[in-house]
């Protein structure tokens, strides 16, 4: 409990929060202005407004590395072994049955076919990473890649495992990590929402929202979600037949009658922050749009993310989307590849070859640009990328035909690169079939632990006090970051 | 400038003088002292963990003499006490505590106070027995209009400050109806308060507005939020629970029929387990179920025991203010609550049914009466019977089939293949094999086989169900909370902090139940709790004043906030167990009192002295929920439904929402335009898609229990209200409602009669002039029409801070 950083927002409990606010603090930020009825809705002084604004800019605990976070999420659970973690032995066993221990969808079992890895790997860069003939253009970046390879989960069920790499419960009703950075670290854009989730146009993962929730905390933290054609955020757009002079005329006048209303109870300051978040919300009308238009990128830029390439064109623009974003200070980004069931996201149950070479056609040269793109901008020191999924698949087939491979969250790669990560290197390993992580073991709390790290905040600190705890993204024990990466 | 740091300066300056000011008057040690020392200090010196032989749990404990030696407290010299050389020491290797933030200066300056004032120690206010405290006497008697203002006029006057003036009757008639019903009232109500100058006008209103049906819709929402009420399971597929609306409709009804509260307490708890049990006392058990629930978990055990977690942490809070679930994996940090305290809870509940999707270990039917419940399994004995008979008729003919068909090659496949491989094939070749006669009888027979397995039509509800009356299956306590790594074998008993023998649990032969619910719910509502009634009449009146006289609703241990008036507490906790707990005494106690009928202005000298309006100076200014923003958008343009109870309404979400989810539209229906007008609490709660306009005006997360809900102000808000399509549509039937009552050519008349319905006041000269220089400017420059131009109009009044915040 007493483990509070110092002279932060983010440490304190809420009830410090208030008494603290109490002693009047001005805020010029106004994106969302958090009171809550019983908590903060007196928070005054006699002579001038006190905004409590919850997402106003925060210092972190120590100098941070990653100011912005894309989370690329590959939804289904890529198959690590046909991905990033080279296992040679696998390739001789395709088609034997082999006793190996498994847990995934269709239960607990203690023998398989195993699958052999349907591409070859081959090393790249100087640090000689193996990457598999999925990925032939961020092959080219994995200097700046730090695998990790031996991540695990706690649940082999899509469910319940993505509430986990969310929100690192497997539960509902948590922050998630999003939540938690914007809450730690607020928002240097006011303009833009600080938490953004882009999502693959098949659909939302499973449980939807939960996975973008904001849990115990205030809406404010909640993800927004982003669209990368016609009006970026809901609502956003005027009714038909507005015009931008109409609003602006009825916003006007609604400011004059608030503003009356508003002179005689001068003392309360939530009505100067609706006032003002209508204002606001009109900034947005004009910035949001201009975030995601991409008329201003040159053809260049665009080739390299391989937009107007049909396979590409929808996750490069939602990748350069991404880097508009960051440039303009969002905080945390994440991208779903993959959306809705089976053969629409990365979960390759029946046929893997023709399951992971879509999903992966479809990304790897997006994410080859966007990285090139940050780094050439100077943007990828500042910007910390993960690349993963929920969890990894079994060595061994799910039924009795097909290559299909079942969930497996006993041992699977994730990676990450730039935001002060040490490229160029794997840390970890699974068994020699690729079906558990035996050597350094990381738990996705370390995961979220490094992320929370690199952007300046302690993961054993950051808390927010509810339901009578000191609530901690990573949980109760202390948990370390992946230091071997930073 | 760094805000923080500003924010500390400010801070330090406030408190260190009011420490300073405190010197004469002696601290409050639970108000003052006692939370620093449960949030700096009890983690290792605490119930837990008496780090260096010290503990600032208890008295004997903070004075015993410590390991060094020393005493970390020396009455009344701070300068000797050790405590204080660790808390203020410059050295961070001895500085305590040892990490995180150190005492602030103006925390130092109270502790060090506290000592030199003779460090007077209490028992946490919480734990105190509940006596009812004398009335205190006051000065302003005339203000005084029930006890409640005695004792906030006492507060009120040590502090030398003012109770704001009774508010105008405009303000008073649209707070008790928005307060009680979570509606507007219409012009004629206004009107009718307004123009009633007898003596008990305002008493005549809170009663009528207490037997308005509206009033349990909203009433019974307040309590949907404490028991993390939603009709889906969350996870994976996120399922509609089966039934579970009827345990809303329980809720709203239990209020308005004003039951008592010990009653409907003992009816979610144990409903089940009364005698010859109503359809209200099982649909109130639902409760035990409205949890999120994985139907494909991980781990079976584990989730076994996340589900009891789930129910004592609703419980604890809910019920009795305390965080019991803080002692799942170890003992409580902060308050006296062993793990072993959690575990004995656990014995409680251990003998439930799991959850399951459906069927008939969550389900149970309902039946208005004895003669119905009769008549319902006549009916399926009579059933039962057809069954026999024709099923003897089906076997008959299988027989003759298989007979005849027994020397055929196919035999193997037919043994394999079972009942469907022979119902198969006699659809296939009967005619052939049995003649058309025999095989006319089994088509026959067979259709109303089929007919027959359906079961009769009967309501059915979603409750609790226990696994039989034999001895439950023995808890222990679970180190680190590891389901497997057992501790010491628990029996049912409660916390200890409250000091009460374990109970005698009577199985309940009737209903092959346990009947530990039973004692459990006995318990909890007995008069002698210690925080039943204390926490419910806090929720009550946070329900009428904005926050809780203890702002930390589910939370009454040391880290919640003390009491801002604990006498009033304890005497309201009392007097409503000793009048019956009954509901809408209680709320019309509160509202006839002068404090709940103060204005909300602003006094400049009361700002500066009480800014967060700890005393009660004023009524809080507050913006509406999202259900009463929802619901008053339906209702001034004179369209809301309010039609009561039944399954849940699904009002239109936009198609870009729905893409969130992996199959859009999943698990949402679809409602007539009638049904979508109807109130807020009607909508269904999905936890995985909650209704947008809802969710930007913060309707509580689902999953846990909310205590309070937040406020936020953010520019989502504004595009729904705006650009929404709910919102456009309600502007545009308004303006239609307006049209169509004063006409499409007055102006005037139209405008005064917008904010007549919407605001419940007379248009004053400047807004009137305002909203038609709007109005000419959109049809002139703009080249609306003019219905589109009033349409406009009404858009900005739904949007103006006086529809959305109340005085």
């Amino acid at each position: 409990m007493t483990e509070l950083p110092r002279k932060t927002f983010c440490g304190r409990t809420r009830r410090e929060f208030l008494w603290e606010s109490g002693a009047g603090f001005t805020s010029l930020g106004l994106t969302g202005m958090l009171s809550n009825s019983g908590f903060f809705d007196s928070n005054v002084r006699a002579d001038e407004p006190t905004f409590v604004n919850p997402l106003a800019p925060k210092e972190p605990h120590h100098p941070a590395k990653a100011k912005s976070v894309i989370f690329l999420f590959m939804y289904g659970g890529p198959s690590h072994m046909d991905t990033f973690d080279y296992k040679p032995e696998l390739y001789k066993l395709d088609g034997q049955t082999i006793a190996v221990k498994t847990k995934g969808r269709g239960g607990s079992k203690d023998k398989g076919r195993v699958v052999g890895p349907k591409w070859n790997f081959k090393q790249y860069g100087q640090s000689g990473q193996w990457v598999s003939e999925l990925f032939p253009h961020l092959s080219n970046h994995v200097d700046d890649i730090a695998f990790i390879k031996s991540m695990t989960a706690d649940s082999p069920i899509h469910g319940s495992a993505m509430l986990m790499m969310n929100s690192g419960k497997l539960l509902s009703g948590s922050p998630c990590l999003g939540s938690w950075a914007n809450y730690g670290l607020g928002s240097v854009n006011e303009n833009l929402p600080g938490f953004v989730v882009m999502l693959d146009p098949k659909g939302g993962p499973i449980s939807g929202a939960k996975n973008w929730s904001s849990g115990y905390m205030p809406a404010s933290y909640a993800g927004t979600i982003m669209k990368s054609q016609g009006p970026p955020l809901i609502d956003l757009k005027f009714p038909d037949g507005t015009s931008p002079e109409m609003r602006r005329l009825l916003l006007d006048k609604l400011r004059e009658s608030n503003e009356e209303h508003h002179a005689t109870r001068k003392d309360m300051h939530d009505l100067a922050a609706r006032i003002s978040s209508y204002e606001l919300a009109f900034k947005m009308q004009t910035s949001a749009p201009e975030a995601v238009d991409l008329s201003q990128e040159t053809q260049a830029t665009l080739d390299m993310y391989g937009i107007g390439k049909q396979r590409t064109d929808d996750f490069g623009r939602r990748c350069l989307i991404t880097r508009r974003l960051v440039e303009r200070g969002v905080r945390f980004i994440q991208l779903y590849s993959g959306g809705a069931h089976n053969d629409d996201n990365w979960d390759a149950h029946g046929d893997l070859k023709k399951n992971h070479e879509y999903h992966a056609g479809n990304t790897d040269l997006p994410i080859a640009g966007l990285m090139q793109d940050l780094k050439e901008r100077g943007l990828l020191d500042s910007t910390l990328i993960i690349w993963g999924g929920e969890f990894g698949r079994q060595p061994t087939a799910e039924y009795a035909e097909g290559t299909g491979r079942d969930h497996n969250s006993y041992g699977f790669t994730m990676w990450m690169a730039g935001g002060g990560i040490r490229g160029g290197q794997s840390v970890g390993t699974t068994d020699e079939l690729g079906g558990a992580a035996v050597e350094n073991p990381f738990h996705v709390k370390n995961l979220h632990a490094t992320v929370l790290w690199q952007m300046g905040m302690d993961p054993n600190r950051l808390s927010y006090f509810y339901s009578g705890l000191e609530q901690k993204l990573v949980g109760v024990e202390p948990i370390e970051p992946i230091r071997q990466i930073i | 400038m760094n805000f923080c740091n500003f924010f500390y300066l400010f801070f330090w300056l406030g408190l260190a003088s009011f420490a300073a000011a405190q010197d004469e008057a002696p601290l409050d040690f639970a108000r003052h002292v006692q939370p620093i020392l449960a949030m700096k200090c009890a983690r290792c010196h605490g119930p837990s963990s008496t780090s260096g032989g010290i503990a600032f749990d208890t008295r004997d404990r903070a004075f015993a003499e410590t390991e060094s030696g020393r005493p970390a407290i020396v009455v009344g010299d701070p300068e000797a006490s050790s405590m204080i050389e660790r808390i203020v020491s410059h050295d961070e290797s001895t500085r305590m505590p040892p990490e995180g933030k150190p005492l602030t200066a103006a925390e130092v300056e109270i502790v060090k106070t506290w000592i030199r004032q003779g460090a007077n120690w209490s028992k946490h206010w919480a734990y105190r027995p509940l006596v009812k405290p004398p009335i205190p006497p006051v000065n302003q008697k005339a203000w005084v209009a029930n006890e409640v203002d005695q004792f906030i006029l006492a507060g009120l006057e040590e502090s030398q400050l003012t109770p704001n003036p009774i508010a105008d009757k405009r303000t008073l008639v649209r707070r008790a109806y928005y307060n009680l019903t979570g509606l507007p009232p219409t012009a004629a109500q206004v009107t009718d308060f307004e123009n009633d100058s007898s003596a008990d006008a305002w008493e005549k209103l809170v009663d009528r507005l207490l037997e308005s049906p509206q009033y349990g819709e909203h009433w019974g929402r307040k309590w949907l939020d404490v028991v993390r009420y939603a009709e889906t399971n969350s996870f994976e597929r996120d399922n509609p629970k089966p039934h579970v609306w009827r345990y809303r409709d329980y809720v709203i009804r239990s209020f308005n029929d004003d039951k008592p509260y010990d009653r409907f307490l003992t009816e979610q708890l144990a409903g089940d387990e009364a005698p010859s049990p109503t359809s209200d006392q099982l649909i109130a058990t639902g409760f035990y179920r409205l949890g999120v629930w994985d139907d494909e978990p991980a781990d079976r055990v584990l989730a076994m025991y996340e589900g009891y977690d789930d129910l004592i942490t609703t419980i604890g809070q809910g019920m009795l203010g305390l965080t019991f679930n803080c002692a799942r994996c170890h003992d409580h940090k902060i308050d006296p609550i062993p793990q072993t305290d959690y575990y004995q809870l656990l014995t409680f509940l251990r003998n439930i049914r799991p959850m399951s999707g459906g069927g008939p270990n969550v389900e149970a039917n309902l039946f208005a009466s004895e003669q119905s419940k009769r008549e319902y399994e006549a009916a399926v004995r009579d059933r039962q019977e057809q069954m026999d008979v024709v099923k003897k008729e089906i076997a008959r003919l299988e027989e003759i089939f298989t007979t005849v068909t027994t020397n055929e090659p196919n035999k193997e496949e037919q043994k394999k293949g079972g009942r469907n491989y022979l119902t198969q094939q006699i659809k296939k070749r009967g005619l052939e094999v049995l003649g058309e006669d025999e095989f006319a009888k089994y088509e026959a027979a067979s259709k109303m086989l089929g007919e027959l397995q359906k079961e009769p039509p009967v309501d059915k509800a979603l409750v609790v169900k226990e696994l039989g009356i034999e001895k439950p299956a023995d808890v222990f306590v679970l180190k680190r909370g590891t389901p497997g790594n057992h501790g010491a074998l628990v029996e049912p008993g409660f916390p200890h902090l409250f000091a009460v023998p374990a109970p005698t649990v009577q199985p309940v032969a009737e209903q092959n139940s346990s009947g530990r619910r039973t004692a459990l719910a006995n318990w909890i509502t007995s008069q002698d709790n210690l925080l039943t009634a204390r926490v419910f009449v806090n929720r009550v009146w946070q329900g009428h004043f904005g926050r809780g006289i203890v702002r930390s609703s589910n939370n009454f241990g040391g880290l919640g906030t003390p009491p801002t008036h604990p006498e009033l507490l304890d005497w309201l906790a009392s007097d409503f167990m000793a009048n019956g707990w009954k509901i809408k005494r209680l709320h019309k106690m509160l509202m006839l009192s002068s404090a709940y009928r103060m204005s909300s202005n602003g006094q400049e000298a009361a700002i500066a002295k009480d800014p967060a309006n700890d005393r009660f100076w004023r009524v809080d200014l507050r913006r509406l929920s999202a259900e009463e923003i929802r619901d008053s958008l339906l209702a001034v343009n004179g369209r809301l439904n309010l039609e009561l109870y039944g399954p849940s309404i699904y009002p239109t979400i936009a198609a870009e929402v729905m893409a969130g989810q992996s199959e859009p539209g999943r698990g949402w229906g679809k409602s007539s335009p009638t049904e979508q007008a109807r109130r807020s609490v009607y909508i269904h709660v999905k936890r995985s898609l909650i209704t947008p306009l809802l969710a930007s005006f913060d309707f509580p997360e689902t999953d846990t229990s909310c205590e309070a809900r937040f406020s936020t102000t953010q520019p989502g808000q504004s595009f729904a209200m705006l650009n929404g399509q709910f919102a456009n549509e309600q502007a545009a039937e308004f303006a239609k409602r307006i049209t169509n009552q004063v006409g499409p050519t007055n102006r005037d008349a139209q405008i005064q009669l917008a904010y007549q319905l919407c605001l419940n006041r007379a248009v004053r000269e400047s807004e009137l002039t305002r909203a038609k220089e709007f109005l000419s400017e959109m049809e002139q420059k703009h080249q609306l029409s003019p219905e589109r131009a009033l349409e406009q109009c009404c858009l900005l009044i739904l949007n103006l801070n006086e529809f959305v915040y109340l005085d």
